[in-house]
């Protein structure tokens, strides 16, 4: 399902740890700092220059809503959640903040690399699947557009299917997509050549 | 007058790997007796052995019974990753720590554990360089079936793949089989420009005779067109393969008679190099510090103020020569010396894996 995980650029990556001081925060920082990264520890506001961290490792037992500068459950970077309490409402809120991996705390000798790798490995797919389903909602809305777009091109006296494959042949040839192709022949409303004979002339 | 240490043994003295255990342990034992005559230093470093005998399940327990039964918070051992995985947690809940003096495949930086030979940026990468500079980008991978050889593997794979270069088999046998005619049968479909051999014990040194038995068959498969490359084999196996050594060519931070590793001795190996290094190290740690017997490795690196050390302070890696070398007529010959280089044991300090240029051709 996934490409083989990215290992290798984790070198001079930064980590921003939102945390109390704290024997925890001392065990993550040494491990973190023995994989290569430069760590941060902050509370209890993220700085501006968070939103340049490239991991963010967040408390979950005494975060609140309103600590992350961005929109609830969309973290610009990957987020690791230290779970001490494991309260149901707790780890409602750690899910909603957008958490991508945890650790529990108290955090001990290891776990880090592994919590690293899952975070950006989810929020890799995360991002993948929001572009995917951003494109494909754009498509939908533009069912209109397509119909319409057929429909014009069958006034020429074409069928229903060879208007759909003009116009297929169309986004093929001006190397757009489909939606596109259908909103320029509707745009092209106030003019009676299509897009193809237009293009010819050019 | 001298403060009476004890410092723990693991080391399986039978078993699938028994060589490397002997050659670390005589390395150990050799560095505490030379502690011990050392009239400037105020230790006296008193051995307490335990036998794992091959058993991975009991690395742990007998671990355990190291830290809670005797004086000792420092234990020398382990050779399969395997078993020190099995150790750490104990380590860990006794407040040890474990001298770990063999290669492995990285991707690890305990609190509690010192790790004295290399890592892949002080074997397998070096080893790849070489090998793809000299003999072509075509691999076959050959390994035991547990995490040493399933992370060489991996890591081999994406440095080749990297290069441009390709992988044309990848293959397992179970720790302690000998069963590797079919592992040979590919390889002579395939015909590699090298082996990558990750095997351990009977299982190399099966292949290994198989491969040599292969080469006479078919001059493709002798050491100049095609070698086995290895980054965990030294002289300390040689009693067990013989002249089917012969043409192996191996990575790793000292070979017999290479000059230059810290220590008066000269030593059969490069295992027993490194046990005594870390037991030197560990010496030299404690000597003159009443009480920092009972400190912890961090206190214990902490409080040590002739650094820069053997050991880095963040990793717990340390800096070791990368020597590529060939086995001839039983002993290794030195092929490549690459100089120091630290131990990076997550690849993220040094060069990334993949690093090797492909060898450009001009194309006319």
């Amino acid at each position: 399902m996934r490409r083989p995980i990215r290992t290798q650029n984790l070198g001079g990556a930064r980590a921003l740890i939102l945390h109390r001081p704290h024997p925890t925060v001392q065990a993550l920082a040494r491990q973190l700092t023995a994989i290569g990264l430069d760590v941060e520890q902050v509370w209890s506001e993220l700085p501006p220059a968070a939103l340049g961290a490239d991991f963010l490792f967040f408390d979950a037992d005494m975060g609140h809503a309103g600590q992350f500068p961005w929109p609830e459950g969309e973290p610009p970077m990957p987020m690791i959640a230290l779970v001490g309490s494991e309260a149901p409402g707790r780890i409602e809120w750690t899910l909603k903040a957008g958490a991508h991996a945890h650790l529990l705390k108290p955090v001990g000798d290891n776990g880090a690399y592994s919590a690293l790798l899952i975070a950006r490995a989810a929020f890799d797919a995360e991002r993948a699947l929001a572009a995917e389903v951003a494109d494909l909602r754009h498509r939908l809305d533009e069912r209109r557009t397509v119909v319409l777009a057929v429909a014009r091109l069958a006034e020429r006296g074409r069928s229903q299917a060879e208007a759909y494959a003009q116009l297929r042949q169309m986004a093929m040839a001006w190397r757009i997509t489909f939606e596109e192709a259908a909103a320029r022949i509707v745009g092209d409303s106030d003019h009676p050549e299509d897009g193809h004979d237009r293009r010819g002339r050019g | 007058m001298k403060r009476r240490i004890e410092i723990g043994l693991l080391y399986s003295r039978s078993g699938t790997y028994s060589l490397i255990s002997e050659a670390c342990r005589s390395g150990a034992l050799a560095a505490m007796a030379m502690v011990n005559a050392d009239p400037r230093l105020d230790v006296c470093l008193v051995p307490v052995e335990r036998d794992p005998g091959g058993n991975v399940d009991l690395y742990g327990p007998l671990c355990g019974e190291i830290l809670r039964d005797t004086g000792a918070r420092h234990v020398v051992g382990c050779v399969t990753s395997w078993s020190r995985k099995e150790v750490i947690p104990t380590v860990e809940k006794f407040g040890g720590t474990l001298w770990y003096t063999v290669p492995y495949e990285g991707f690890e930086a305990s609190d509690h554990v010192v790790y004295t030979h290399a890592c892949p940026n002080q074997h397998l990468l070096p080893l790849l360089d070489w090998a793809m500079a000299s003999r072509g980008r075509r691999a076959f991978l050959a390994a035991s079936n547990y995490i040493w050889g399933w992370e060489l593997n991996r890591l081999a794979r994406e440095t080749v793949t990297a290069a441009g270069g390709e992988v044309l088999g990848e293959r397992y046998l179970p720790m302690g089989s000998v069963d590797v005619e079919r592992m040979i049968a590919e390889v002579r479909f395939s015909r590699p420009d090298f082996i990558l051999n990750s095997l351990i014990g009977p299982s190399s040194y099966a292949f290994m005779a198989a491969y040599r038995a292969l080469g006479r068959e078919d001059a493709h498969f002798r050491p100049e067109r095609c070698p086995v490359l290895s980054c965990n084999m030294t002289e300390c196996e040689f009693p067990a393969l013989g002249e089917n050594a012969d043409g192996l060519v191996a990575a790793g931070p000292y070979f017999r008679g290479v000059p230059g590793w810290p220590g008066a001795g000269s030593f059969g190996s490069s295992h027993e190099a490194s046990a005594f290094a870390a037991v030197r190290e560990l010496a030299r740690l404690l000597a003159h510090r009443p009480g920092a017997e009972l400190a912890s490795l961090t206190e214990l690196l902490a409080g040590d103020t002739s650094r820069p050390g053997l050991i880095d302070p963040e990793t717990h890696h340390t800096t070791l020569p990368v020597i590529i070398a060939e086995a001839r007529g039983g002993a290794f010959h030195v092929l490549q010396h690459l100089g120091q280089v630290a131990g990076d044991p997550y690849l993220t300090r040094s060069r990334p894996a993949g690093a090797a240029r492909p060898n450009l051709r001009i194309v006319s």
